[in-house]
């Protein structure tokens, strides 16, 4: 069957608005339930053959991510400062376009932890910090993890990493091949006693789903692959939703507010296509999966008379407790060439201090990976940063780019109620819909563990026979790729926006489901983890569609 | 080595299979590559559309600064100062505002400290350099800095990177298809043990 289309006067049993890692998901579980599904999403419709190397376009120009004209963004670290919309980049960089951040991720897809989920009980409160257990186990969300494996396509082995949690099938590909970072990484590792493994990726280390093995062209992060031996939603999920017959996606579809009915009841969503012309999509019950930015932005702007802190914000958490992850870098120098330029970002992992350990004196703990970044020009820009800036010295610097790799260290964020989302109270985007405004500022532990973290960084550099080893800066956060905790799962409806099944508590018909989900951070990678609670939601909203619970 | 190495002809294969059913312009892919070359490969004077000569003398003495030219080519050889002019004019129209004031004030300090001299352009290449040391931290000196690494880096399509200058400074190869190995330490790997 072919994709079908439906009326706007018609009501669909859902309308989700996104289609990225969550709702792409969440659209294929309900449309193959035989539920009827309209799926609005705010950027266009991309083809593999629209996609480029091209980093002025995709990192400058806001090709697929928020623009600084056209989707403009407020920042500030507190309250205390007045946010501003900075010219080159907003502070939330996700993709636009079916198939959401999936299409232009890293596709670095470890689990979480069983720890993950119940720290909080384990290592008691933090002061001042809205660190909590979620409301489910790594085991309850364990068989949905591996669905994300063998549904969307995950490449690993699965006896490699001693730390990884219990797991009830391997992967259903073998690693993409080990780049001479994590050879080096491998090496580095092993000599001080830890435990590198390959790392598990949602890129085909051979043709899977009917996509293509990768082909190394080296240009995942920030950008959409050329061949969808990444998976993405948009060449996952979404073709396999309208392969039912039941489902519509439709681009270009900016939702600017859900509506409510007197009963308090969602009837819909308001959106705006490409021209600007508002339309109303009717619906039994709405999904929002639009992204930890995008998800509280459009609850809050949906506030009405009566619900005039926005919708499902009864607790007054919508957009609070938001969680970037940090990610440390140690920079080496090798005297061969590595050409990290090449292939997948990342071949190797780590997670021997993935525990938080309370003898550190403080909290947290991390994973790290064996990666260069980006490309030519970011990483450039990064060198200026992190040594000579300009001249000959950095002109020496550059010329080490095939020589070079990182060690990337990604952290545990603590949830803060004051890093958040709200709507800042002037700025709007150039459809006319108010902008985000971020708040954020890394708790002190975060920090102290992206030090941490980044010692252990330069020790497996060193151990490698790293000519030069160098520390990227520390700094506070003023840019999220990580959109995490804005409408986060709980039991009780005064500490949390949606329950276990991310039904809201205020709004019967109203459920969320995304990065804003998370209760905490996990240590980076917050994808596969995504997409293990979409299958999740998608099994028990149809459900709850089917015995008329919605 | 395990079974799932491959050769490029499994990758070309199955490329030509996604071709063939229509998911992939193997033609869009090709010219991603090669329209970038024909640019930089384009003769022709370089004519400025935003900036003055005075200005554009400037700014190609302070990006030549940052990215020098030596046994190498560099920013100056890459067409970096065309390149700023088009992206300000265009793409970077946003930009403009904040540049031009910077690059005003940047000139108003280089007369405050040398009022002999015309220009910044104009100084001696010592001057210069021990001049940038006095405001590399101002955010103009960023601004012109990211300025100089787009243009230097970025697609050739854009107008600078030219001849692919800042690729063969980092010994990037511009192409979409690579095999194992990728680099030297990954040759003769032996396969992860766990």
């Amino acid at each position: 069957m072919s994709a079908r289309t439906f009326r706007e006067s018609q009501a669909v049993d859902f309308v989700i608005v996104g289609s990225g890692a969550a709702g792409g998901v969440i659209a294929r579980e309900l449309a193959r339930a035989n539920l009827s599904v309209v799926v609005l999403e705010q950027g266009p419709r991309l083809y593999p053959a629209n996609f480029e190397h091209d980093e002025l376009k995709y990192w400058f120009m806001g090709a697929l991510t928020p623009d600084a004209v056209k989707n403009p963004m407020s920042f500030r670290h507190s309250a205390a400062e007045t946010a501003v919309a900075p010219v080159v980049r907003p502070p939330l960089f996700y993709a636009r376009g079916v198939g959401g951040t999936t299409l232009h991720y890293t596709a670095n897809y470890w689990r979480f932890h069983e720890v993950d989920f119940h720290e909080r009980s384990l290592l008691g409160p933090i002061s001042g910090t809205g660190f909590a257990d979620w409301p489910i186990s790594y085991a309850e969300l364990e068989p949905y993890y591996s669905k994300v494996e063998w549904d969307i396509g995950v490449s690993g082995d699965a006896a490699a990493n001693p730390f990884e949690p219990p797991r009830t099938r391997p992967y259903p590909m073998p690693p993409v091949p080990v780049k001479s970072s994590g050879v080096l990484f491998e090496r580095g590792a092993r000599k001080l006693g830890w435990h590198p493994a390959p790392a598990p990726l949602a890129i085909n280390s051979r043709p899977y789903g009917g996509r293509p093995a990768c082909v190394h062209c080296g240009f995942c992060h920030g950008f959409a692959c050329e061949v969808m031996a990444k998976a993405s939603s948009a060449s996952t999920v979404i073709p396999q939703a309208e392969e039912t017959g039941h489902c519509e996606v439709r681009a270009d579809s900016y939702v600017s507010r859900l509506e409510l009915d007197k009963r308090g009841r969602a009837t819909g969503a308001f959106y705006l296509d490409r021209e600007g012309r508002e339309h109303f999509q009717r619906a039994r019950a709405v999904v929002v999966a639009a992204n930890g930015g995008e998800t509280p932005r459009l609850l809050l702007n949906s506030a009405n008379p009566q619900h005039p802190q926005g919708l499902a914000n009864s607790s007054g958490l919508v957009g609070k407790y938001l969680m970037f992850n940090y990610t440390a870098r140690a920079l080496g120098v090798f005297e061969h060439e590595l050409n990290e330029y090449k292939s997948v970002q990342v071949t190797r992992i780590l997670h021997d201090f993935y525990d938080a350990d309370p003898k550190r004196g403080f909290y947290g703990g991390g994973g790290l990976d064996a990666r260069i970044g980006p490309q030519p020009t970011i990483w450039a820009q990064r060198t200026a940063t992190d040594g000579p800036g300009w001249g000959k010295a950095y002109k020496e610097r550059l010329r080490e780019f095939p020589r070079s790799m990182q060690v990337a260290c990604h952290t545990t964020s603590l949830a803060l109620e004051s890093n958040s989302i709200s709507i800042d109270p002037t700025l709007k985007d150039a459809m006319g819909i108010p902008a985000i405004r971020v708040t954020y500022r890394d708790h002190p532990d975060d920090l102290a563990t992206a030090r941490w973290l980044q010692e252990r960084g330069t020790e497996i550099l060193d151990a490698a026979g790293a000519l030069r080893v160098t520390k990227g800066a520390i700094t506070e956060s003023s840019l999220g790729f990580h959109l995490l905790g804005t409408c986060r799962m709980g039991n009780d409806p005064a500490t949390s926006v949606v329950d276990k099944f991310h039904r809201s508590h205020d709004v019967r018909n109203l459920f969320v489901c995304d990065g804003s989900s998370l209760v905490t951070s996990g240590r980076g990678q917050p994808t596969m983890t995504i997409q293990a609670l979409a299958f999740r939601a998608g099994e028990h909203i149809a459900r709850f569609a089917r015995r008329n619970e919605i | 080595m395990s079974d799932y190495s491959f050769s490029r002809r499994d990758a070309l294969r199955a490329l030509s299979a996604l071709a063939a059913a229509g998911a992939l312009d193997w033609s869009a892919l090709a010219r991603a590559g090669h329209d970038a070359h024909m640019t930089a490969q384009a003769p022709g004077p370089i004519r400025y559309t935003l900036l003055g000569p005075a200005d554009a003398a400037d700014v190609e003495a302070l990006t030549s600064q940052i990215i020098p030219s030596d046994e190498s080519p560099g920013a100056r050889e890459a067409a970096v100062t065309f390149f700023i002019d088009r992206a300000l004019a265009s793409f970077f129209a946003h930009w403009q505002p904040g540049f031009l004031q910077g690059l005003a004030q940047f000139q108003a300090a280089v007369r405050a400290a040398h009022p002999q001299s015309t220009s910044f352009a104009a100084l001696p290449a010592e001057q210069q350099i021990e001049f940038l040391h006095t405001i590399d931290t101002t955010p103009f000196f960023d601004q012109a800095r990211l300025l100089t690494v787009c243009g230097m880096f970025c697609s050739p399509a854009y107008g600078g990177n030219r001849d692919g200058i800042g690729w063969k400074l980092l010994g990037f190869e511009d192409q979409h298809l690579f095999e194992p190995p990728f680099g030297y330490y990954d040759r003769d790997y032996p396969g992860h043990q766990s």
